[in-house]
């Protein structure tokens, strides 16, 4: 009695697993009509534009909320919720136009008065502003419904390029008391953009749908799901299973087989992120230029990037990427072990002499294996590195250990994006007001001629002149070598070739709102 | 049943001391780490002044026996803090993820008791049978294969090639399936090896003999004479597995997307998010300590000779 009520039981449970099997097979994959799917590999940390540090959570949060610039897939900087600016002489004014007819998503106007109160929360000290510095502003006026008067503390021409950057990105003012939000931490971000909050799910994923009322071009799909799938491979296995239309950074070894598969499209999307070998100017013989020249000739770049990098990568020719305003081609080291071996000798650099190599390990596309590659090629020519990886949050308190009495680091790989396509940003590598611990200028370079420029630079406010400069700047920092000259790397997207319209920004980020399918 | 009581009453005391030692050595492990919290978060584009302004804004710059005061303090009130990666209090980040967590390792730990006991029940009445040298290269198998390679391997069969099931993420069922396979798999050939043994050793007693010579069927033999004297091994295994589930999940969830704790740990560690770190080790560990409290309270359910002391 007892076992037949027990198999009779069992049998039941089997069925309902089975019925579950079959629902479950049904319910999985496939997407609802008119939902793009994108996964990526970080979780959004916040969803408050004045708290944004990281890119792709910027992007994601892109689709709700708008700068009063934006940056074109080219890199150009372009009018958006601004239609037009200008500035006094002495270049602390700017005079904003703004885009008139625009509302936030809960119906409040886009007008003068919110934008005076997004720059008053950015310059409050009791919000919590990761990346301030760019936006040094001193007061947001209002002059009528449609124009924005700011004073800065100081001349800053890179201002209007880093008003696209999404930290300085508008939310509705009278959304800041709702839906969870407070003054100083906003989790329901009430923006201007195409698509409107919906859904959080932490962890997981994010889910925006189509503003009906998007005073631009409407995009095609009415649900945009962003996954969070931080195992690479896992995220190539969805597209490739048809579960999403798009992902960001594949495992980098599959690139080759990727670009021969049909279903997909693989974008070696350019980015501004240039990826060096920091040299401690006052470790050892690192002082010595013909040493650190010796070091950019010992390395076979090329090779690199064609066989650890899978071709996402090119090589650099200055000191920083060519999409940002202020670059200029200024030279190659060639890859030469005899001149480098020459160079060496002359500087009095013994064979076997050794030299510590610090390097991060999964912070940079293929960084440890792009580390021990470069570590061969300076074997060759007679430097022993002696290479050392850790997490990133130890290897930053390394690096970034400061005055540079203090510091212990020789070599470090490390790499570099301005968030915004402006020389500005970069140049800060090279100034010695960036030294540790002010900044991350983490070679401790020092030249009176290139401090000069820097500051310069950034007052100047006639753009072909802040253009020169930032060319004098590459052509000094080139000969003077602080940096091992890496490459610039390329940021892969991936997606269905059953969409179309998917292009890339040149800071990092995908540029799907307009994806649209194939045919 | 007074002396039940006293029981629990010494287990709980002496569980809430264990967990203020772990408050402690958690408290004092994340900031011996190296890394500054703030010069994470702020990234590396911030300047000195944001980064001050950040590390007085997380309280960092407070020495570390006032920063463990108020710690406590909070945690008294059952307030676990905010975490610094995203200005949220920690316990509304912590429920959903425990949720996920303990869903999964849930799911897994029935599916490794039962399948594990099974097998192995099955493989003692059979010794060197040809099903129990299949099972034996089978749970070989399954305690040695990492975890990260068998997920992947799964969800290449099951969601790229066959497309039956999805490769990431936890809407609906069906999303269980391949993570729930993957955790398991370990704790079933364990479980199954364990039960193999004991049951093994079970069999050979002079009861079971005994058992089968007053004419009881040989399934109830094993059902009622033999596995339930074989229980109490199985069951501390089984204990401690549900133990390694919970912190094996950090793993399976990596490579599944599951919304669970590990990953947030991960993610947690990496950012030196003190706050959220010592919240979620101290969620695991009080799992961890009720787990082994209710195996030994099992242990007396299930073995009469067993006494409360």
């Amino acid at each position: 009695m007892r076992t037949h009520w027990t198999r009779h039981r069992l049998s039941h449970l089997g069925l309902v697993a089975l019925a579950w099997l079959t629902f479950a097979v049904g319910a999985g994959p496939a997407g609802a009509a008119g939902t793009f799917r994108i996964a990526v590999g970080v979780d959004l940390d916040t969803v408050d534009p004045a708290q944004m540090t990281t890119t792709t959570v910027a992007n994601m949060v892109d689709y709700v909320i708008e700068t009063l610039t934006a940056m074109s897939p080219d890199g150009k900087i372009q009018p958006w919720l601004a239609e037009s600016w200008t500035l006094s002489p002495d270049g602390l004014t700017y005079t904003f136009k703004l885009r008139k007819g625009v509302v936030f998503h809960d119906g409040t106007p886009f007008d003068a008065k919110a934008v005076k109160w997004n720059f008053d929360r950015l310059k409050d000290p009791q919000v919590r502003v990761p990346i301030r510095a760019p936006f040094p502003i001193k007061e947001a006026e209002v002059v009528d419904a449609s124009t924005v008067k700011v004073t800065l503390t100081r001349p800053s021409s890179p201002f209007v390029s880093a008003l696209s950057w999404t930290t300085s990105a508008m939310v509705s003012p009278a959304a800041a008391d709702k839906q969870g939000n407070e003054y100083k931490n906003i989790v329901h971000a009430v923006g201007t953009g195409p698509y409107v909050f919906k859904e959080r799910k932490k962890g997981e994923s994010f889910t925006v749908t189509l503003n009906d009322k998007y005073w631009g071009k409407k995009p095609t799909y009415d649900t945009v799901v962003f996954r969070i799938v931080p195992e690479a491979a896992t995220r190539e296995s969805l597209l490739l299973a048809g579960q999403v239309d798009l992902i960001v950074l594949p495992p980098i070894a599959d690139v080759p087989a990727l670009q021969r598969n049909s279903a997909v499209k693989l974008l070696l999307a350019p980015s501004d992120r240039t990826i060096f070998i920091s040299m401690n100017t006052t470790k050892q013989f690192l002082g010595d230029v013909r040493v650190r020249q010796a070091l950019n000739y010992a390395v076979d770049k090329k090779a690199i990037i064609q066989n650890v990098l899978f071709g996402a990568a090119d090589e650099m020719d200055a000191p920083m990427a060519p999409s940002l305003f202020g670059y200029c081609k200024v030279g190659s080291y060639e890859y030469n072990p005899a001149k480098a071996k020459q160079l060496l000798t002359e500087a009095g650099v013994k064979p076997g002499t050794k030299i510590s190599f610090h390097h991060p390990t999964g912070r940079y596309v293929q960084d440890k294996e792009a580390s021990q590659a470069v570590a061969g090629y300076l074997r060759e020519v007679g430097i022993e590195p002696e290479l050392q990886t850790m997490d990133w949050p130890s290897y930053v308190s390394i690096i970034n250990a400061g005055p540079a009495e203090k510091s212990v680091h020789q070599l470090a790989y490390l790499g570099w994006a301005p968030a915004f396509l402006d020389a500005a940003q970069q140049v800060l590598q090279y100034w010695s007001g960036y030294h540790p611990p002010a900044g991350l200028a983490t070679t401790f370079y020092k030249n009176p001629k290139v401090d000069e420029w820097v500051v310069a630079a950034d007052r100047e406010s006639n753009q072909d002149k802040r253009k020169e400069l930032y060319c004098e700047i590459s052509k000094q920092v080139w000969a003077d070598a602080p940096w091992l000259f890496l490459y610039v790397q390329r940021f892969p997207i991936v997606y269905s070739a059953k969409v179309t319209d998917v292009g890339s920004l040149p800071n990092e980020k995908f540029s799907a709102i307009y994806a649209r399918p194939a045919n | 049943m007074s002396l039940f009581r006293q029981y629990l009453a010494q287990r709980l005391l002496a569980s809430a001391v264990t967990l203020l030692g772990v408050s402690i050595i958690v408290f004092l492990m994340v900031r011996l780490l190296p890394g500054d919290p703030a010069q994470v978060l702020a990234g590396l584009l911030a300047t000195e002044e944001d980064v001050a302004r950040l590390r007085a804004d997380l309280g960092l710059n407070k020495p570390l026996h006032i920063q463990y005061g108020v710690f406590l303090e909070r945690l008294l009130h059952g307030n676990l803090g905010r975490s610094a990666r995203t200005s949220q209090p920690v316990l509304e980040e912590l429920k959903p993820r425990l949720r996920a967590t303990l869903t999964l390792a849930v799911v897994s730990a029935v599916l490794a008791s039962l399948a594990g006991v099974a097998a192995g029940a099955l493989a003692a009445t059979r010794p060197y049978s040809r099903f129990d040298y299949v099972l034996s290269l089978a749970t070989l198998f399954g305690v040695s294969m990492p975890t990260y390679w068998l997920g992947l391997m799964l969800i290449i069969v099951f969601a790229v090639h066959l497309n039956w099931l999805p490769a990431a993420g936890s809407e609906g069922a069906a999303s269980l399936i391949l993570p729930a396979l993957t955790l398991a798999a370990f704790s079933v050939a364990l479980i199954a090896r364990m039960t193999r043994a004991s049951m093994l050793e079970v069999l050979g007693q002079e009861y079971v003999r005994t058992a089968r010579a007053k004419g009881v069927g040989e399934t109830l033999v094993v059902a009622r004479h033999a596995l339930r004297n074989a229980l109490v091994p199985i069951l501390t295994v089984a204990g401690l597995q549900f133990g390694t589930l919970l912190g094996g999940a950090v793993l399976t969830e990596s490579v599944f997307g599951w919304p669970g704790m590990g990953l947030l740990l991960i993610e947690s560690i990496f950012s030196r998010d003190y706050a959220m770190v010592q919240g979620i080790v101290l969620v695991f560990s009080t799992l961890f300590i009720l787990t082994n409290l209710a195996v030994d309270l099992l242990y007396v359910a299930i073995d009469p000779r067993i006494r409360y002391t």
